[in-house]
């Protein structure tokens, strides 16, 4: 799997960046996006860089293909592509040398591709750019190109839309485009991050295969260590613009040398390492118990209606049952569309549904049985806080309302204070707008919100994942040790299975709004589960399991 | 406030629109105390009289000083368009509001019949409105008012609904806040800025269609100093002297430019992300 | 939903028409008539009927293609104003075609030279554009080409079949005068949506593939941008038949704006009544077409 043994015959790198500076001019004066870089890449190699958001990696692969924003400037350093150094390039000569000698694989294949070209097109368009390829020719080699990648029907895909294909389809006709001029260097630019589990390690397999066979020198971007731990010999470590460390995978993993990578490192969720007890007494008398529930969505138009037209009703959630205990963290995992916030919503209020809800022993049957005391006890926390905070109200207002709501709504000032230092933020972060903290701030004050009721259920719908890694162990750190406090439980929603298999007593696996199973957290790897599940851990890389 | 202030002056649109705007309301409240001659004053011997010491701009075809009508009709244009601006917006945001916050059914057909109502032109509905109550600038106010009203109701209703799906509402209905907390606090501030900007663009609209219906006699009647008016009676003169027509030509301008650049600029200054 | 338009429209125009003060049967008999005589008028044109039994038949009548009578020429409605349509909808068309060929390249060169020069001058060019109604325009541009250069007739109308040139001469002022507002906001739109486009995704991918400037542009981008124009254009016929009135009214172009005033001030019920409705309906059919053209050139919209 790992490329770091293979020889290397030739003694100049492919790429190889030296001493390379990048500043963006700014109101406030230049920003320092890139300090000094000195990497090289040989042929055959695939060198991963990992970094959080702003490290500046990205900036690092426009420097690359030369396209940077008007306020760029350089103070120094070269980038030498085959020994060109690509930075006296002039425009003209750099459009020749994009797509043919140096290409890019995107992160999001959905808003890469142009919806309005048919995938053939937007394959075809490289290759009689760069090959001199007639239109018929180009088409044809596109075909042949797609087979390549692994698409099974290759004629018929050249065809198709954009929004025709699957997201994974769609990836693998950009990497086909950036493979079809066997170009001497390929920026990955986390080109999985978009894709579900199984799908995103369908396309590694496949990167790896195409890297092996055509020996292309690699700059593999990830925010995600343990991906780049699986695909890459030798890692960078990028930290606000300055790469902190690199050397071979086993060298950073095992013996990492700056603190920052050792943080990173640590930060990779490894399900072997659990952080929560089992000890939640499985009792008869559940918290929650969800029966048979069922979300539907769709409605019939009026005109459609007038019309007698029918209208097809999508099923969100089909006959869900399951159910938590008293202080029991409850994993759910499933790609998008599985049907997971659905039911999230569902619980609280903001989906109707068929079935019932047992809740502390009462009957929740629709949404109007949802009384106070019932949201009081049921609190949801979501996905991004920039939208889940009003980019309009003070922190302190936010936070207040909850307090007026459920509790007796005295001495606003040092409740809110608290419950900020509850979350580990100063009080005088009351005082601010959302738009003026940072991300993992701004998770918090939800979280504070979630909590300031004092509930019974928190319902956690994919929170750590708009963070950064080291941001998003922090706050599960953080909900860890308010659970231990409160003994809340937790509905949490994720798709990341190694966060969930370390944080979880019991997890539920979703597909296509179906509920696949629950099943024990220490035992969702055992070879009886169902094959959908099977399939859904082994599609995920773990980091650590490597070298330990 | 001063911190709005300095992000509306910081973008060209915002300083010049500010500007403008703010010369456009200086005139408009003080005008009738500097304008140096009585507006409806005949001269018969002042008249078609070119920019001079005496008379700034000039006299019109009866020897009544420019100027003065400039400054005096001020209050006749601008004040008529701002207040048919605002109840159209007012009717037109209840209506969308409403509409959005309904939803389904009566949602689509609220919005279907604001489409039909649509497709008559606004200055025609205008025309019909104020044939139906009688010509005069009150009536002219509330034709003008009610062609506005289903454009800002179809505005009004995508921007709460765009705001209607986010998750700070969300968690408040999660919550259990009341529906009248929701839209007061939740919504209504996330709705108005963009609406805001809406209206002040629209000014400008309005100040034209005011002319508009002055000009086809269904609006303000002579001896007003409408600006619209102005141009309208000026067009049979026009060979005698072009200043008649050019300066109520100009001053209609510098209010449709000024709101519209006032409202770029707010466009800019109101985001709360930049 | 052309027909939900139409007899929402046709329910407002009668609404209004019902409301005004003007006594249809007093109209065609004048002032001094007995009492006796406008009664018997009034049974014999159904106007005794209740109001919604005369807004039904009324509404029968149009639904055959009958629009009424003129209380004012006493000629058949639908004849002369469908007539009348036609010159309008030549102003309107030169009027589109003129916007279409400036406004669009101006947009485009506003968003690829963003910041500079060349997108300042198209952005004064476009608020000075909405800067003055269509009547100051108008008649600025009387007193300038017609009065003071002579190049151009001032008013009048001369129909294309008579004498080409002179009937191309005679509308060059009235079309000039409705595009600039429509041009000023069409570009407006093309620059933004364009600008919008040129930071997608797709647009950094197909440049970093190689493709050049140009060919990103035409093939990309241009495609993308221009779609959603075809709403905003079908939109501003709305606006277009507003300026078609006033413009028609100083022009003296015997269109369907200057009947509807001559109408509106006459308060000749069934020609206001008809003459509504053909703008309406002219409205709603461009916007139809629009909407199908749009979804036919957009594959997506389908599966949206």
């Amino acid at each position: 799997m790992s490329n770091t043994e293979m020889t290397n015959t030739e003694n100049n790198p492919v790429l190889s960046i030296e001493n390379y500076s990048l500043d963006y001019e700014t109101a406030n004066g230049p920003f320092h996006a890139l300090k000094t870089i000195d990497l090289s890449i040989n042929r055959g190699e695939i060198l991963g860089l990992v970094g959080e958001s702003g490290s500046g990696k990205t900036s690092l692969a426009w420097s690359i293909m030369r396209y940077l924003p008007k306020n760029a400037r350089e103070p120094g350093g070269r980038i030498l592509l085959g020994g060109d150094n690509l930075l006296d390039k002039s425009e003209r000569q750099m459009e020749a040398i994009r797509g043919r000698r140096i290409s890019m694989v995107f992160q999001d294949p959905s808003t890469s591709l142009n919806p309005t070209l048919s995938l053939g097109t937007q394959l075809a368009e490289v290759l009689m750019r760069h090959r001199g390829l007639s239109r018929q020719q180009a088409w044809k080699e596109g075909e042949e190109r797609l087979a390549h990648v692994g698409l099974k029907t290759p004629a018929q895909m050249m065809h198709r839309m954009p929004h025709e294909a699957s997201g994974g389809e769609k990836q693998r006709v950009v990497i086909a485009s950036a493979f079809a001029c066997n170009p001497e260097c390929i920026i990955f630019d986390e080109p999985t991050t978009a894709l579900d589990v199984i799908t995103s390690r369908q396309i590694l397999d496949l990167f790896v295969e195409l890297q092996a066979e055509t020996g292309v020198a690699s700059l593999y971007i990830s925010h995600d260590l343990a991906l780049v731990a699986r695909t890459a010999g030798r890692v960078a470590v990028i930290k606000r613009g300055d790469i902190v460390e690199q050397g071979t995978v086993r060298e950073i993993f095992t013996n990492p040398q700056q603190d920052y990578t050792r943080e990173l490192i640590n930060a990779v969720p490894d399900p072997a390492h659990r952080l929560v007890k089992d000890d939640v007494a499985v009792t008869d008398k559940p918290l929650v118990k969800v029966e048979n529930v069922s979300v539907h969505f769709g409605r019939k138009s009026f005109l459609a209606a007038l019309t007698g037209k029918k209208t097809e009703r999508v099923t969100g959630n089909n006959a869900i049952s399951l159910s938590v205990n008293p202080g029991e963290i409850l994993g759910i995992v499933g790609e998008s569309g599985s049907g997971k916030s659905t039911l999230a919503k569902a619980m609280t209020g903001l989906n109707r549904f068929e079935g019932k809800i047992w809740f502390d022993g009462r009957e929740i049957r629709n949404l109007g049985d949802m009384d106070n005391a019932y949201r009081k006890d049921v609190q949801i926390i979501f996905q991004h806080p920039d939208a889940s905070l009003n980019p309009r109200q003070k922190i302190f207002e936010i936070l207040s309302r909850p307090l007026k709501l459920f509790g007796d709504g005295s001495d606003l000032e040092k409740q809110v204070g608290d419950m900020l230092e509850q979350v580990r933020l100063p009080r005088t972060h009351a005082n601010r707008y959302p738009h003026q903290l940072s991300g993992g701030e701004k998770q918090r004050v939800a979280i504070a919100r979630a909590f300031a009721s004092k509930p019974k259920l928190v319902i956690c719908d994919e929170i750590t994942s708009a963070l950064d890694v080291s941001v998003q162990a922090s706050v599960v750190e953080l909900l860890l040790d308010l659970q231990k406090a409160s003994g809340t439980a937790y509905l949490f929603i994720t798709h990341d299975l190694n966060l969930i298999r370390q944080i979880a007593h019991r997890i539920a696996v979703m597909y296509r709004g179906d509920l696949i199973e629950v099943v024990k957290a220490e035992e969702i790897d055992s070879p009886d589960r169902a094959d959908y599940t099977r399939r859904l851990i082994e599609a995920v890389p773990r980091a650590a399991a490597q070298f330990q | 406030m001063t911190e709005f202030l300095k992000r509306l002056l910081k973008t060209p649109q915002g300083a010049i629109g500010t500007f403008l705007v703010v010369l456009v309301l200086a005139i408009v409240v003080f005008g009738p105390m500097l304008a140096p001659y009585d507006p409806e004053k005949l001269s018969p011997l002042a008249r078609y009289k070119g920019p001079s010491l005496m008379y700034w701009l000039g006299t019109d075809q009866y020897g009544r000083d420019i100027f003065s009508r400039l400054l005096i009709g001020a209050r006749a244009t601008v004040v008529m368009a701002v207040l048919a601006t605002i109840a159209g917006t007012l009717i037109g945001a209840l209506i969308g509001t409403a509409s959005a916050f309904l939803g389904g059914r009566a949602d689509e057909l609220i919005m279907r019949t604001i489409d039909a109502v649509m497709s008559i032109p606004s200055l025609l509905f205008a025309l019909l409105v104020v044939n139906l109550l009688g010509s005069s600038t009150v009536n002219a106010l509330v034709a003008v008012a009610i062609a506005f009203a289903p454009g800002m109701a179809r505005i009004t209703r995508s921007v709460a609904l765009s705001v209607r799906k986010q998750d700070y509402v969300n968690a408040a209905i999660a919550r259990g806040e009341s529906s009248a907390y929701i839209i007061r606090r939740e919504m209504l501030p996330n709705v108005i800025a963009p609406i805001i900007v809406e209206m002040t663009i629209r000014v400008s609209f309005a100040v034209m269609l005011f002319a508009t219906l002055s000009f086809l006699g269904l609006g303000a009647q002579p001896p007003a100093a409408e600006w619209g008016l102005m141009v309208s009676e000026a067009r049979r003169y026009m060979h005698m002297s072009a200043g008649i027509l050019i300066w109520p030509s100009v001053a209609i301008a510098i209010v449709a430019v000024g709101f519209n650049l006032l409202g770029d600029g707010l466009r800019d200054a109101l985001n709360p992300r930049t | 939903m052309i027909v939900y338009t139409l007899f929402v429209v046709s329910l407002i125009v009668f609404a209004i028409t019902q409301i005004l003060p003007a006594d249809a049967a007093v109209m065609m008999l004048g002032e001094n008539a007995t009492p006796e005589a406008l009664d018997a008028l009034r049974q014999t044109m159904g106007l005794d009927a209740p109001i919604w039994q005369q807004y039904f038949s009324w509404l029968w009548h149009v639904v055959q293609g009958d629009l009424g009578t003129s209380l004012r020429t006493g000629q058949p409605v639908g004849p002369a104003m469908f007539e009348a349509l036609g010159r309008s909808l030549l102003l309107a068309l030169f009027s589109i075609g003129l916007m279409l060929v400036l406004a669009i390249p101006l947009g485009i060169i506003a968003a690829i030279r963003r910041g500079k020069i060349a997108d300042m001058v198209v952005s004064l060019v476009s608020y000075a554009g909405v800067a003055l109604p269509e009547f100051v325009t108008a008649t600025i541009a009387v007193l300038v080409f017609a009065d003071w250069m002579k190049w151009l007739p001032p008013t009048g109308y001369v129909p294309l079949t008579e004498d080409f040139f002179g009937g191309i001469a005679h509308l060059v002022l009235p079309v000039c005068v409705i595009s600039i507002i429509l041009i000023a906001h069409v570009s407006r739109m093309v620059r933004s949506e364009l600008v919008d486009v040129l930071h997608t995704d797709y647009i950094r991918a197909a440049r970093l593939k190689g493709m050049s400037r140009g060919h990103v542009l035409r093939r990309h981008a241009l495609r993308n941008a221009l779609l959603p124009t075809i709403t905003i254009v079908a939109l501003d016929v709305g606006y277009l038949l507003g300026g078609v009135i006033v413009v028609e009214e100083i022009f003296a172009i015997p269109g369907i704006g200057r009947q509807l005033i001559v109408a509106i001030q006459a308060r000749d019920l069934p020609a206001i009544q008809a003459g509504v409705l053909i703008m309406a309906a002219t409205y709603s059919i461009v916007n139809f077409i629009a909407d199908i053209l749009y979804a036919w050139l957009d594959k997506r919209i389908q599966y949206d």
